[in-house]
Formats: structure tokens, sequence, C-alpha cells
């Protein structure tokens, strides 16, 4: 199976593939560096009320 | 071809016996061949070739050789030949032999001694040719000298006789036949490949030098010669990748060091070095390698800063800036000095600085006159330390992780008290409140509980977004026990063979399971291999009738319910036979006519009128046949238009036939207003054959079976009449709730851990989604448009969502 790389972009194979789905070890590393950092957020609508809660405690 | 010619215009200088100085014996080669060269396996074997040869070299750097050639023979044995000065023949000072019979019988023997001869030296670090001819069965010397052809032949390292004339000649040049000792080496058998390999490397470093390479049994021949040199080599190791300029190349001659270097950055992520001194393949580096990669890393910095590519404060390192470079970097020094576990590092510490110096003005020179190559090697350096940086966070992460290995569990996982991960499930929980229910409402011998909670972002004014923190994703990552990156991670240290992501069915459990099932597909992707992670489906709906209560888990699934009940006492008429349908066949009509309604809404959201809609439908032959029948198109839309009238007194609606071209057919176009508002559209043929339409044709209330409107339907309170299927949609699931009371589940929370375990958590009544890599991919995909620039695709994402939610309030 092809696939491409969620950081670059680069095709990349799944199998035999340690770092699939990642074409690279280091591509693979930068990814689980932006989880750490907290890069990944997804947009939202319904959070107004909840982030006033927060701001209220 | 031959390599031996015709005396060209060659500098002609000196080499005679006075210039072989004698180190020491050839004792011992024979008993411990692997101290000189290294093994008795085939990088041995191939070792004596390459000592051969680099003579040959040493010849050619000195500006006295073109050409070499190299022929595998059928027997095994080696010929090396070249157009050199000839190994010199005359008596040797001091052993009274000729000084040829002395280089090769005496070990460390050799004009490479003594630096006047060649000022420059490869060699294997100055082993020499004695070695060969003591490891050989036996080895035949030709030397072309002064018109005069000398002989020799030895074995086992003894000359047979003494190196004697033969004849005349008007060439000149070394020539040696040998023929590796099958009682020294465990396998006599020469790779093409690899000799070539060498031999390339050799004519690149040396540019204008031809060599030949030849085997007799495989008639291979080829000719290694690069005008390029190292230009060359690096345009080879970048052959298939994607160069970011051409070959930058410097070359500089200082005190004795002569430096040539060739670079070239590619768009990988990959370093190539290749580093020589005196040709030799210095593995290990050494000081010429250094000096290079300081020059480097002060250049780009330098100039980075200076052109306002780097941010004041902003600094690239040695990694960073070699990250996608090939190069090739050669120095030739009078006396090498090599270190290192195989002898392949430069030791001078005088080439260091030569050699920084040399690159940091050739490449500043370079930058200046190439911005735009700059400028791009810069960035490119400035996204591998951004890409480092992001790694190193990672790695704080996985530390920070191994800290809290030692059998300390995350406080806020409510562990079950099974210990085999076959026989274990974890829930991952969205929120507080649903982690509180699931935590009362599981069955604790096997049920595992982490509840997770997003994290709020204000993005900018008034937009929002979703994240899990870097301290929930460590407390996962602790709670399943398999540790995190490819060396850490170990799938046989789950502690659950069943991981269940249980969120709310709006947005922020969308999110949640979306980012869940992105961290799992990128970082633990054989969880979802083995098929570990699961799906829980809770109930969005709560139905109770009298005191009986049922929990439905979507939509589709509710209005199957409802048609279900409605079935138990509605019908509908069938005609002509005048038949009532009730029970099952009432249920399936049904279905077909809420497909059919989905279609009519799916147009009308295109422009088209739903009413004509039905009404073409209702007259059942509109296809691309009609479509060339303009009478009969006619006649059609004289009768659906009337009837629209009829049902809007107060609009208008015209229409009229013209041709369609480009389908060679006909295409009605119609103009109506309704309710104050114009609309335009046309039935045509893309139209009319598409698939949407041939399906809302077979679901019509007329193919159907239910004939022409009103259409009659029966229940418990007698007969009705309606005009549209929508009609009979709304009125049977208004009918069916009749005497329900139906409950909406906004989150987990609002239900209480009993009706939890009951619906959701209970293995007996369940239903789990398992996920299979293709929904994980699916979700990256998603994530990934998410995740990117572009505006539209999330603002799209959120108000599909928002959508979802409203068709779900029934």
């Amino acid at each position: 199976m092809e696939i491409s790389c969620p950081v670059c972009k680069k095709i990349a194979q799944w199998k035999d593939n340690v770092s699939r789905p990642f074409c690279s070890e280091r591509c693979k590393l930068t990814d689980l560096g932006r989880w750490a950092e907290g890069a990944y957020a997804l947009p939202t609508d319904e959070i107004i009320e909840e982030e006033q809660a927060e701001n209220e405690n | 071809m031959s390599t031996e010619k015709e005396l060209p215009e060659k500098k002609t200088d000196n080499y005679d016996a006075g210039k072989i100085k004698i180190l020491e014996g050839l004792e011992g080669v024979r008993k411990r061949p692997a101290m000189y060269i290294g093994s008795t396996g085939l990088e041995g074997l191939h070792h004596l070739v390459y000592e051969v040869v680099d003579n040959s070299v040493d010849e050619a750097m000195a500006g006295y050789c073109n050409d070499i050639g190299v022929i595998i023979h059928i027997d095994q044995s080696i010929t090396v030949i070249d157009d050199g000065r000839g190994i010199p023949t005359d008596l040797h000072p001091t052993k009274k032999i000729s000084a040829a019979e002395v280089a090769l019988t005496y070990l460390h023997a050799g004009g490479k001694f003594d630096n006047e001869t060649y000022k420059v030296s490869g060699g294997l670090h100055g082993v020499g040719i004695s070695v060969v001819n003591a490891l050989s069965e036996w080895l035949e010397l030709e030397i072309k000298q002064a018109g005069i052809v000398y002989q020799q032949r030895y074995e086992y390292g003894k000359p047979c006789g003494p190196l004697s004339v033969t004849g005349k000649t008007k060439k000149r040049g070394t020539k040696i036949r040998f023929k590796a000792d099958t009682g020294i080496f465990n396998e006599v058998i020469y790779s093409y490949d690899r000799l070539s390999e060498r031999l390339r490397e050799l004519a690149f470093l040396n540019r204008g030098l031809n060599i030949t390479i030849e085997e007799e049994q495989g008639e291979k021949k080829q000719l290694l010669a690069y005008e390029g040199g190292i230009v060359s080599f690096v345009e080879m190791l970048n052959e298939n990748k994607s160069p970011l300029h051409k070959p930058i190349y410097v070359e500089r001659e200082k005190n004795t060091v002569m430096l040539e270097l060739a670079m070239q950055y590619n768009d990988s992520f990959t370093e190539h070095i290749f580093s020589f001194a005196n040709n030799i393949n210095t593995r290990e580096g050494g000081t010429h390698l250094a000096g290079l990669k300081g020059a480097l890393t002060r250049t780009c910095n330098a100039y980075g800063l200076a052109n306002k590519i780097l941010k004041t404060g902003e600094s690239l390192s040695g990694d960073d800036v070699r990250e996608g470079l090939t190069a090739v970097i050669s120095v030739k020094i009078p006396e090498p000095q090599f270190e290192g576990q195989t002898k392949t590092k430069l030791g001078n510490s005088e080439v260091k600085g030569i050699v920084e110096a040399a690159v940091n003005n050739a490449l500043a020179e370079y930058f200046e006159e190439h911005p735009a190559v700059a400028k791009r090697i810069i960035e490119k350096a400035i996204n591998a330390s951004r890409a480092r940086d992001a790694a190193r966070k990672a790695r704080e992460l996985i530390r920070r992780k191994s800290i809290l290995d030692g059998g300390t569990l995350p406080g806020k996982l409510a562990d079950c008290s099974q210990k085999d991960p076959a026989l274990s499930e974890i829930y991952l929980v969205e929120g507080d409140s649903a982690g509180g229910s699931a935590k009362q409402g599981r069955d604790r011998r096997f049920q595992a509980i982490l509840p997770l909670k997003g994290k709020i972002l204000n993005v900018e004014r008034a937009r929002f977004d979703k994240m899990i923190s870097s301290e929930e994703i460590r407390i996962l990552i602790t709670a399943l026990g398999t540790g995190i990156g490819s060396e850490d991670f170990n799938i046989d240290k789950t502690r659950y063979h069943r991981i269940i992501i249980m969120t709310d069915a709006d947005v922020d459990g969308a999110h949640i399971r979306t980012l869940l099932l992105t961290f799992f597909y990128r970082q633990m992707a054989a969880l979802i291999e083995k098929g570990y992670i699961y799906i829980a489906q809770p109930p969005l709906f709560r139905v109770k009738k009298g005191k009986k209560e049922r929990y439905v888990k979507d939509e589709a699934s509710m209005q199957d319910h409802l048609i279900g009940l409605a079935g138990d006492e509605m019908s509908l008429t069938l005609r002509p036979e005048e038949t009532k349908a009730g029970g099952a066949r009432f249920k399936s009509l049904l279905k077909k006519l809420i497909a059919y309604e989905a279609i009519i809404q799916h147009f009308s959201r295109k422009g088209i009128d739903d009413e004509l809609l039905r009404g073409i439908t209702q007259t059942a032959h509109l296809d691309k046949e009609l479509l060339r029948d303009r009478d009969a198109l006619n006649r059609l839309f004289e009768k659906v238009t009337a009837e629209w009238r009829d049902l809007h007194p107060t609009d208008t609606i015209t229409f009229d036939i013209a041709q369609d071209e480009e389908h060679a057919s006909l295409q009605v176009n119609c103009h109506l207003q309704k309710h104050g508002a114009y609309l335009d559209f046309q039935f045509d043929e893309a139209l009319i054959g598409s698939p949407e339409f041939k399906e809302l044709k077979k679901l019509s209330p007329l193919n159907i079976g239910l004939g022409e409107e009103p259409y009659q339907l029966t229940d418990g309170e007698g007969e009705h009449e309606y005009h549209t299927a929508a009609e009979i949609i709304e009125h049977v699931l208004k009918r069916a709730k009749k005497g329900l009371s139906i409950q909406r589940y906004k989150g987990l929370g609002e239900m209480n851990p009993d009706q939890l375990w009951e619906t959701t958590m209970d293995p007996e009544k369940r239903t789990l989604l398992k996920v299979t890599l293709e929904n994980a991919y699916e979700t990256d995909e998603i994530f990934s448009v998410l995740m990117g620039d572009a505006v539209e695709p999330r603002r799209k994402f959120i108000e599909d969502h928002a959508s979802d939610v409203k068709n779900l309030d029934i």
C-alpha cells in the first residue's frame, strides 16, 4: 500500500516500513514533537460557554 | 584498448634506484597476511588490486601517467598496466639488485616514503606492492623504460631470476600480472562491480585520468574517465534526487595542501559527505572533514544573519546546515597521517585550518554571487532546525514518560483488576462527567476508564480550536503501557487488547475522536493493525412507551424504529388494485418514499423546483428518448406546468424547448417565479441521464404502486389523503411518535451509570466498531485537511458537523 507521509506528503510504503505511515523516522519524530508541543488542534464552534466556564473556575 | 602508448609530452624526472629506500624485509607477510591487508577474505583479496593500482595512481598524481588498465583474467589473475615512468630498473645502491626487485621483495620499500619522488601519495598506507607479491602464487612484472623492455617473474614472493631485458620499445609504463595465492585466500574470485566501484572513485578523484576495467570472463569492459572530476561524482550521487542548485566547486592550494570540494544540496533529509585524503576514502573523517563542517556552519549562519534570512538570535547547527547535502571533499597532502580503528581518519591537524579558511572564503563568495541559491540552502537548514526542535520535544515527552514508567500509573486512570491484557479493556472517555458515570457503571474486573479532556485554545478572536494537551497524550501513553517512538514502542506491552474510544455524538466528541484516531494511526499504527482500537456506540435516543424503554443508536435507526411502530397500525393503498399494504410492505414502501424525498431535496438544493420535479416523476416517462421528441416533450411540460399553476395560482411558470447541441437532443428551459423569487433551470440530457434522476423515477410514488395523487393512507383514525411523499412521511412519523417519550442524549454525561453500562459498555449488549486501517487513514486525511492552512475546508468541517447535529433533532 502506498501512502502519503502525513508530515512531508512524500509517497511512502506501508509494508516493511518501521516509520509507517511516515516516509522516515525523521518525519515520525517531527509529528510526535507536534503532539508533544500541542501543535495539533481542530476548529470548533460550540466552545464559548465552556471557555467561559473555564475562566470562571 | 591498450594503455601503453608512445611516449607523450609528459614530465620526465629522475626516478631511479637511489630513491627507493629499504625499510624492512618481507618476513611474516605470508604468515600473518591479515596484519597487512586486513583480511584473507574478499576484502583483502580486492585490496591486492587496489595496492597495485594505487602505485599507478601515484604516478598519475605526480603527472606522469594518464591511462591505467585493470583486467580480471579468466584464471582470476589480475593485470594492472599503466603508462607511467615504469618502476626504476637500475641497481639499488645498497641491495645490489634491481630497484624494481627491491620494491617487490622488501616490505615498506617504495618511492612513496620519500616526499621528493611523490609529493603526494596514496597507497594502502604504504604497505606496498611487495605484499601483493608475497601473497601471490606468481607475479609477472614488465617495465618499459627508456626504450627497453624488462621482465621478471616471481613465485610466492621469490624471484625466479633477475630482472632481464627482453626487447626494445617506444612505449613506457609498468605492467603487473599476478595470481593471488589460493592457499592464503579463502576464495580467489574478483567482483567486477566491487573493483569498478573503487576504480570509479579514483577516476572521479583524479580528473583527467582514464581507467579501464575489463573482465575477460563476462566480456565486460568500461572506461572510467570523468572530465568533471568530483563534480561528476557529486552529480552521480545526486542522480535520483532533486538537487536544489548546480554543484558548487571549490579548488584551492595552500601550504602544499591541495583541496577540492564539490557540493550540492538536494531536497532529501540525508547527508552524504565523502571525504578523501590522497585518494583514500577516509570513512572515519578527520581534520579535512572537520574543517569543511566548521566552515559550512559558520558561513551559513553569517550569511543568513547578514541577509535577514535568519532572525537575530536564531542560529543553525551543523546538523541543520548539512541536511540534504551531498559533498565530496578531497585533499592531497605530502605526509598524510591516518588514525582511527580502520586507519581511515585523517589526523594532520594543520589541514583543518587550511580547509576551513578556504571553504569559508569560497562559500561566502559563492553565496554573494548566487543569493537565490544561498537563500534556498539556508531556508532548508531552518526547516531542518525546526524539525530537530520538534524531535527534541518528542524526546522530552518520551523521557518524562520513562520516569513515570516505574510502575506508576496516572492518577486519572481507574484501572481494572484483570492483569491479562487479552482480557482487559480500556475506555477512553471524553470529559470528566462522562468519565465519572463510566467509572461507576463499568465492570471493574476487566474494564479500565481513562477520562480525557480536550483543551480549548483561543486561536483568534471568535475562533477556537480544540486540542489534546501533551500532558493528556503522556497520560494516555502511560496508561496503555506501550511506550512511544520507534525505539521504545512495544505492542507486546499493551495493557489492554481493547482500547475503546467513547465520545459524545457532537462536534466536540468528533474532535476528540479524530485527534485520538489520528494519534493512534500515526504513532501507534500497530495497535490498529492488530485490531485493538474500537469506537463505542452510545445511543443517541432513549425511547419510552409506557414502561418499556429502548435505546436507539442514531437517526437512521430511530426512523426505522418509528416506521416499524407505524406499520403495526397503518397501511397505504396500492393502485390500481386498491389493496391496502400494511406491516412489512408498508415499511418497505415508506423507506422508498423517504429515499425518494431525499433525492428530491438533493435536486432542490441544486436549484430545481421540487414540486415540478414531483410532477414530472409522477408522469414517469421523461427519459433520453423523449428529449428527442419535441411534440411529446411539449405535451409533458404543458401538463406538469398546468398542474403546477393549479397549486400556485399566484405564481408563474413558463418553459421553452431548445436545441441541446452538445448531445444532439433537446433541452427544456424552465423559468418560474415562486413566492417572489425567480428560478431558472434546465432539464437536459445530463440531468435526465444521471443516476440520481433514474433512481428518483424508480422510487416515485407512481412507480412503487401508489398510483396518482392524492395518495391514500389508512390509520387507526380512518383514511387520509396526501398529495406528496413528504406529507405522508411527516404524518407517519408524527403519528408513530404519539405516546412515546423520546429523549435525545446530548452527551454521555446525561446517562446515568446504569444506562451507560447497559447501552454502551455491557459486552453482552453493546456494539463496538472496530477501527480498520482504512478508517484510520481516512481520518488522518480529514485531519490533514483541517491542519492545513486552507480556511475553507476548516469552515466546511464545522458546518457539516453543525448540520449533523441539526438533522439529529427529531
